[in-house]
């Protein structure tokens, strides 16, 4: 298993796409956590002033806007099999094909984790310095330091659900789009439609929004709860891929 | 070690790719799997491979099947499609399966030489040529040094000197290190001179099992042979009154079911003059084509009977 898992690094590292969306999330992160800063203590964008706990803990939970690149990471990783068709050689490799779902789930889990770690990294910088220059630099108080630890667990749990989703579908284009979709317009309108808000705390956007929101939002569960609410996500959509789509034919 | 194929079958949909399939292929020689396009020949050595479920059916390494087998890729290696991340290195591409089967990354430098790809390793596979590629299929496949090599029409692609070179490579894996070699092709010519033994499909059916030397028997005198000669006619006339089946055009003939020396035999009985005298098609090609003619899967219309259409 250890082989398979480092096969999947060597796969990773061999090809550009990490180096891209690595440095996408840095910006993106960075971008947002610079706008964020400043805006804040303005009264029409309703954010709280620089120096308060209430701003440092939106700020220092940015880095959550890249869950969506570890996603496609993820889903990347799975889906590039069968788009180059390198399933043939890699099934060839390992004829028990859910091992190579579980080495897949390992190995990006744990490759997520430095990815993680530069984003956050990102996020501190950028508003550990444009705070500062604003006269409000913020301390890694207990509470701030738990928004950074629940953001980065958040990031590398996205990374599984993305290994999760390719394995069920398949299909890199679709599985991508149709992650964005779901994420940025379906939840979105199960979340504002009252008659269906109840039900969107048990879902993938809302087990994220339990583990990371600062500001007052619907019903949630737990930071911790929606967590494992989040890993049940990846591993069921792993499992459901490993008995329903991965063990088909490769042609 | 014996490959062994039982029973197989294989349906999608409507269409039976592979049916009740059964052949054996011996350790130390190579063994030729032959048949038209859509004969099933891929089907059959996905399913050998693992890659495909048959619905009946078993194939077996020395009893073993594919997915049970602890070292795969030390015992079976597979040419099948070109199959590689466009973005990443010939080099690149066999470290990952180095890691995965965990052999010592330098076995990718060794099979690259062994196929002669060594300068282009550093290159994206992306940028290969269709020879680079089966090329580095192959690599591929000899990572574990393996006591089964499996190839799906390796010379698609190949230039003459390639393919020249892939003969006597298989035949030294074959004969020289007792090694199980089979290699499928759509045409005998490509691997007549390769192969000691073959498996002929039609419409995945068997049609023949057997050694080459079994199917040149039973080829001699049926092929046809070209003559030219300044008595064409008088010839012609000879031959046709045992009943030999002779076209003439141009002053050239064209018979039917014989060998060039039987026709050479009976032009010096009768004082004819040659001015040539060759083989056209091989009596094996001849019987090839018999044994699968009418199991193309997708047979075109020959171009006489679309005109007769019109």
């Amino acid at each position: 298993m250890i082989r398979l898992v480092r096969a999947e690094w060597t796969k990773l590292f061999t090809t550009k796409v990490w180096l891209g969306l690595l440095l996408g999330g840095c910006v993106m992160v960075g971008g947002f956590a610079a706008l964020l800063t400043g805006f804040a203590g303005n009264a029409e964008s309703g954010l709280p002033g620089v120096g308060t706990p209430e701003f440092e803990q939106v700020a220092f939970s940015q880095a959550t806007s890249a869950t969506v690149l570890l996603l496609i990471l993820g889903i990347i990783g799975m889906t590039q099999e069968y788009r180059h068709r390198t399933a043939t050689p890699t099934f060839l490799a390992a004829p028990r094909r859910w091992k190579v779902v579980v080495a897949k789930l390992v190995a990006y889990a744990l490759v997520a984790v430095p990815f993680a770690l530069v984003l956050l990294a990102v996020n501190v910088l950028v508003v550990a310095l444009y705070a500062g220059a604003r006269g409000g630099a913020p301390s890694l108080t207990a509470d701030n330091v738990e928004v950074l630890a629940t953001s980065g667990l958040a990031l590398v749990i996205y990374a599984l659900i993305g290994v999760g989703l390719g394995a069920l579908l398949r299909n890199q284009v679709g599985a991508i789009v149709g992650a964005l979709v779901y994420l940025f317009v379906v939840e979105q309108v199960i979340r504002s439609i009252p008659a269906t808000s109840g039900a969107y705390k048990w879902m993938p956007g809302g087990g994220l929004e339990a583990m990371t929101a600062t500001f007052e939002g619907p019903d949630l569960l737990g930071a911790w709860a929606g967590g494992l609410l989040l890993v049940g996500y990846g591993l069921l959509a792993a499992l459901l891929g490993t008995l329903l789509a991965v063990r088909r034919d490769v042609v | 070690m014996r490959v062994e194929v039982r029973g197989l079958s294989k349906s999608f949909g409507e269409v039976r790719a592979v049916s009740d399939l059964g052949f054996t292929v011996e350790p130390g020689s190579v063994t030729g799997f032959l048949g038209p396009n859509g004969a099933g020949k891929t089907t059959t050595l996905r399913m050998l491979l693992g890659l495909m479920q048959p619905d009946a059916g078993t194939a077996t390494f020395d009893g073993a099947p594919y997915a049970t087998l602890p070292t795969p890729l030390r015992t079976v290696g597979a040419v099948l499609e070109t199959a590689f991340h466009p973005a990443r290195s010939g080099r690149n591409h066999l470290r990952v399966y180095c890691r995965a089967a965990g052999f010592p990354l330098s076995r990718a430098d060794e099979v690259l030489a062994q196929v002669g790809l060594t300068d282009a390793g550093n290159r994206r596979a992306g940028g290969y040529s269709l020879g680079m590629r089966q090329r580095l299929a192959l690599a591929t496949a000899l990572l574990g040094d393996p006591a089964v090599l499996v190839l799906d029409e390796p010379a698609n692609g190949l230039d003459p000197e390639g393919i020249q070179w892939l003969r006597g490579f298989l035949r030294h894996l074959a004969h020289e290190q007792g090694r199980t070699v089979l290699v499928s092709s759509h045409l005998l010519s490509e691997v007549e001179q390769t192969v000691d033994r073959v498996v002929i499909v039609g419409a995945g059916r068997l049609v023949r099992e057997g050694s080459m030397e079994q199917l040149r028997s039973g080829a001699d005198g049926a092929g046809t042979v070209l003559v030219r000669s300044p008595e064409v006619t008088r010839f012609a006339d000879l031959l046709r009154a045992d009943g030999t089946t002779v076209t003439t055009e141009d002053g050239t003939l064209t018979v039917a079911g014989t060998t060039p020396a039987e026709i050479g035999r009976r032009a010096f009985a009768a004082g004819v003059e040659l001015h040539e005298l060759r083989s056209r098609t091989s009596g094996l090609e001849e019987i090839y084509f018999q044994l699968t003619s009418g199991s193309e899967q997708f047979a075109a219309p020959s171009p006489v009977a679309q005109e007769a259409v019109r």
